[in-house]
Order: C-alpha cells, then structure tokens, then sequence
C-alpha cells in the first residue's frame, strides 16, 4: 500500500513515514473497499447479479484503483447482457492497470468473436428500439421486439424485466410470470424481477379465486363473461362459452348422419366432377403423347424400310456386279483371251488369222462396261492394242487375199466368208466390200448385194468400183443372170444408186453368212485404245 | 398494484458499442480517496 498523498510505501504506523500524513482512515477506506469486493464475489457466485453489482460499485466507490472489483464487475455486466458496460469497465481496469491485468483476456476474447458482438449490440439496439415504442404506447411492437432481443441475447435481464412488465401492462400474467421466472434463472436476487414477478403472480392467484370449478384447465380461471368462461392454459387463453344445450345421444348421432350425407354430397357434386375432369385431362394428355410416339415410330419405321430398300437395292446391285465380274465374258476370261491370243502371236506369227480368231473372243462380251477404265488395266489395253494394230491389218490382208482366191475360183461362198472377215476387220476396205457385193450378187442373193452396194455408194464416193456398183444398182435383180459373168467387169454405168443411207446397211454390220457370226465393224476396245493413247 | 408508467422510468436506454466511447470518457471516477485528498487540501489551505 502506498500513501495517498505522496505515494511512498507505507509501513505498519498510523502515519506516513515520509510526509506524515495520517493514513488511519485511508486503510478504513481500502478495507471497506476490499469488503464490499468480497460480497460482491460471493453474491456472484450464488448468481445474486444485481446485488453483486451494487456491492462492486460500492467498492469502486471506495477505491476506484480496486482492479479485481472492476474486472468483475465487468464480468457481472456481461452476464446481464450489457456487453457494451462490461467492455467499458474492462477498458478502465486497462487504462489504470495495463500490465498483468486479467481485463485483457476478457477484452480480448470479445473482439476475436466480432460476430457475436454485432450480434449482441443488434439486441441492444433491438432492446432500446422496444423501450421507445413503450414510451411511444405501442406495446405489442414492443412485446415483439422484446422477444426478438431475448432470441439473440439471451442473458440481458433487463429485457426479462420490461417484456415482464409489458405483460402485466396487456393482462398476461402467465407470459409475464413465465418470462420472468426465467429472468430469475440468470439473477436470482433482482428486485425488479421479483416485484414484477410477485405482482404477476397475485394477479394470476386471484384469478385462480375468481375461476368456475368445472370448465376451467390449466392453473387460471377467469369468468369474462356471462356466457363464456376466459382461462389460461400455459400460454394460451382459452374462452369457453357457457349455457350451450347438452346435446342428446339420438341428436348426436343424427347430426353425424346428416354430416355423412352432406359429405357425400359434397364428393358427389363438387369432388367427383373435378377428379374426372382431372382424369379425362390426363387420359387425353396421355393418347396425345402416345399419337405422338406413335407417329415417331411410323416415321421411323417408313425411314428404316426405305433405308432397307436401298440397301436391298444396293446388294442386287453388287450381286449383278459381282456376276457380270465372275460370270461368262467376266473380265477374267478376256484377260484369258488376250493372254491365248498373245501366246499364240508370239508362237506362231504368221498365224495372223487364228491370233485374230482368237482376239475376235473379246467381242462376244459385254464390251459395254460403264466402268471399262477401272476394270481393264493399262497393261492390257496397251497388248490389246498393240495386237490388235499389228494382227488385224494382217489378218485383213490375208482374209482379202484368200477371199480374192476364192472369188476368182468362183467359189462365193468361201469368198463371202473370207471377204466378210477382212471387212469386218478393215471397214475402210471398198475393194473387198464390192467384191463381197459382187459374191453375194454371184450365189443370187441380190437383197445382200444391193444393199452392199448402196452402202459402197454411200460410204465411198471416190471408189474406183462406183460406177459397177451404181450400174448393179440401176438395173437391179432384172439384169442379174446377165451380169454374173461379168463379174469382175468394172461397170462403166454413172446411173444414180438406190437410196439406201448406210445407217440401213452398216448398222453393227451384222453380215451373216452361213450361220458365221460377223465381226462387229466397231471396235470393241475403241474406248479402250484412245484411252491408252 | 404496478404502476406501468412509473416503472417504465426506472428504465434507461442499454449502452450500444457506439457510445462505449462516450461513456467511458464520460465516466466519473472520483472515489472517497479522492474526496479525502481533496479534504485534506482544503483543509490545508484553510490553515494558511
């Protein structure tokens, strides 16, 4: 202890030792300071919280430097729920004392929680926001805020006290005695509290007093009336009214009847209706959406038998390819042809006539291939044509030279084979196609003639053998018997041929004779020389 | 019986952290040692 007059340390005299103060009635004073700081630590401890705060103020009073007075007063206002008070007095402990002081561990955990001090000084706020609506008279905002103050802080009693004191003010005793009841639970000793609560109890005993003995629940009856009865059940008031006629067994039951049948009614007419509207509603969305399925799947049906046309299509389609590839006259079997043709060439190349014999196989085909460029490669074209150039021009010769042989030997029908042959291969030969006319004219089939002759007319216009062919022409089958032996006389008549257009004799030259298949005069493998070129 | 208006006085607006500041400049904190001090020197300068 130091002296409050010059701070020297003071000893056990009466005096100071220093400046001589008496000090007898300052060590009263801090005892008395230090007493009223022991009550208020017991009254906290048996949760007696307002006397506690008198007797730390008390000691504060005293000795405003009594830190442990300070410090718990601070804590006592914090459990009160004046978080802000107790702050202030941790704050002050602080400043007089700002070493070793326990308000810094208090100070310290209220600002590492700042949500809960916004939360608790939204309830103060709250809390005085309802004290200016009692003052404004609007007692049911209050009571509503009230509730919501003690919803966020539980612990601030006086919110316990006003809510109490408003439900006293409205006549709800039980609230006001439950509310403060749990008041009591956080102060126990707190004047107010107890006035309040005491006043809230008469007010509920005399209306225990005043209450119907039969009628009535819970711990208050009240008549209100002359025909009900007012009570309070825990926290609901309840208003039972009275002289209502006891109601007999038969009514009872005929009332219940007549609620059946009016419940039937009401299903029959009003319920019913709307569910089988609701049902039909339904029923109708579902063939809708099963239309509407079905319509998908006809859809897809058409669209997976169309798809099955076109494959099965497809499938003919490769099937006939496949055929015409494998089958008779396939492309294999004239890669064969042309293989025995060249063997052969190569054998025997003086045989022209056999090699071309067997070359003449490529045209019983299908020479029409749509896709002759993909299916013959060019080595193939390029034999074909090299054999076809070199075998051809002397298969010709060697067909005219026999078939002149032959003609000259009278021997026509041989003639017409053999010249029928070299025309079929050299269709720009007019010598061998008079002299072929001229065969035909000679074995008396003068429709062949003349239409051979009509197509010299035609296709070769500075022939040598014109004027015999226009002159067999004009006199026609008449001068027949009489120009046979003048066979290989030229004619020497310039009379006009018969109008007959090489399109009616040269047509695929189909110029049988004696069931011997004529060449075609068309290249089979036209396309497939220029191609090659 | 209560008398609601008189004990509506008895309460005061609760401190909001606002004004902690306030209140705690505004805080009196005089206690009987002051008082005693300050008696001391009146009285002392009574004696001169």
């Amino acid at each position: 202890m130091r002296c409050f007059n010059c701070g020297a340390v003071l000893s056990g005299n009466d005096f100071c030792t220093n400046c001589g103060t008496d000090i007898r009635i300052y060590r009263r004073i801090m005892r008395l300071s230090n007493m009223y700081y022991n009550d208020g630590l017991k009254k906290a401890q048996v949760r007696d919280l307002s006397g506690a705060v008198e007797s730390l103020r008390q000691s504060l009073k005293c000795n405003r430097n009594n830190i442990d007075a300070r410090n718990l007063l601070g804590l006592v206002y914090f459990e009160m729920g004046e978080a802000v008070a107790a702050l202030s007095e941790w704050v002050i402990s602080k400043n007089i004392k700002p070493e070793r002081n326990v308000a810094d561990d208090f100070i310290e955990e209220i600002q590492s929680n700042p949500t809960r001090l916004t939360g608790i000084n939204q309830s103060l706020k709250k809390y005085n926001q309802a004290l200016s609506y009692c003052h404004q008279e609007s007692y049911d905002l209050a009571i509503i805020q009230l509730k919501k103050v003690l919803q966020m802080n539980s612990n601030l009693i006086v919110a316990y006290q006003l809510l109490g004191l408003l439900y006293i003010r409205t006549g709800e005793f039980g609230r006001a005695r439950k509310t403060l009841e749990n008041g009591r639970k956080i102060d126990k000793n707190n004047t107010l509290l107890l006035s309040y609560l005491r006043e809230a109890e008469a007010a509920l005993e005399e209306r225990d007093g005043n209450a119907l003995p039969h009628g009535s629940r819970g711990s208050s009856h009240a008549r209100a009336a002359n025909d009900s009865i007012v009570y309070q059940s825990g926290n609901e008031t309840i208003i039972q009214p009275l002289n209502t006629p006891e109601r007999g067994g038969s009514s009872t039951f005929l009332n219940i009847l007549i609620g059946l049948a009016v419940g039937i009614a009401l299903m029959w007419f009003l319920v019913l209706p709307a569910r089988i509207r609701s049902s039909a509603a339904e029923n109708s969305d579902e063939m809708v959406q099963v239309s509407n399925e079905l319509t998908e799947k006809s859809a897809d049906i058409d669209e997976l038998n169309k798809r099955v046309s076109a494959l099965t299509q497809e499938n003919r389609d490769l099937n006939d390819r496949i055929e015409t590839l494998s089958g008779g006259g396939s492309v294999v079997e004239r890669y064969d042809i042309l293989a025995k043709a060249a063997l052969n060439y190569i054998e025997h190349p003086d045989d022209v006539i056999a090699t071309s014999g067997i070359l003449s196989g490529l045209t019983s085909g299908d020479t029409e291939e749509e896709d002759s460029e993909i299916v013959y490669s060019d080595a193939f074209k390029a034999l074909y044509a090299y054999l076809n150039s070199d075998v051809s021009k002397k298969a010709a010769e060697e067909y005219t030279s026999k078939g002149m042989q032959a003609y000259e030997g009278e021997n026509y029908n041989e003639a017409i084979t053999n010249l029928q042959n070299s025309f079929n291969v050299d269709p720009t030969n007019d010598k061998v196609l008079y002299y072929l006319a001229s065969s035909y004219r000679n074995i008396g089939d003068s429709d062949k003639a003349t239409e051979l002759f009509s197509a010299l007319v035609n296709n070769f216009p500075d022939s040598e053998f014109l004027d015999s062919a226009r002159g067999y022409l004009r006199n026609g089958a008449e001068n027949e018997n009489a120009d046979q032996n003048a066979g290989n006389n030229n004619s020497q008549n310039n009379e006009q041929p018969a109008q007959t257009t090489t399109d009616q004799v040269l047509p695929g030259l189909d110029l049988t004779n004696g069931g011997q298949a004529a060449q075609p005069a068309v290249d089979p493998l036209a396309g497939i020389g220029a191609a090659v070129q | 019986m209560i008398d609601f208006e008189e004990e509506l006085k008895k309460f005061h607006p609760s401190l909001e952290v606002e004004d902690a500041e306030t209140y705690i400049h505004n805080t009196d904190v005089i206690d009987v040692v002051d008082l005693m001090i300050q008696l001391a020197e009146a009285s002392r300068i009574y004696e001169e």
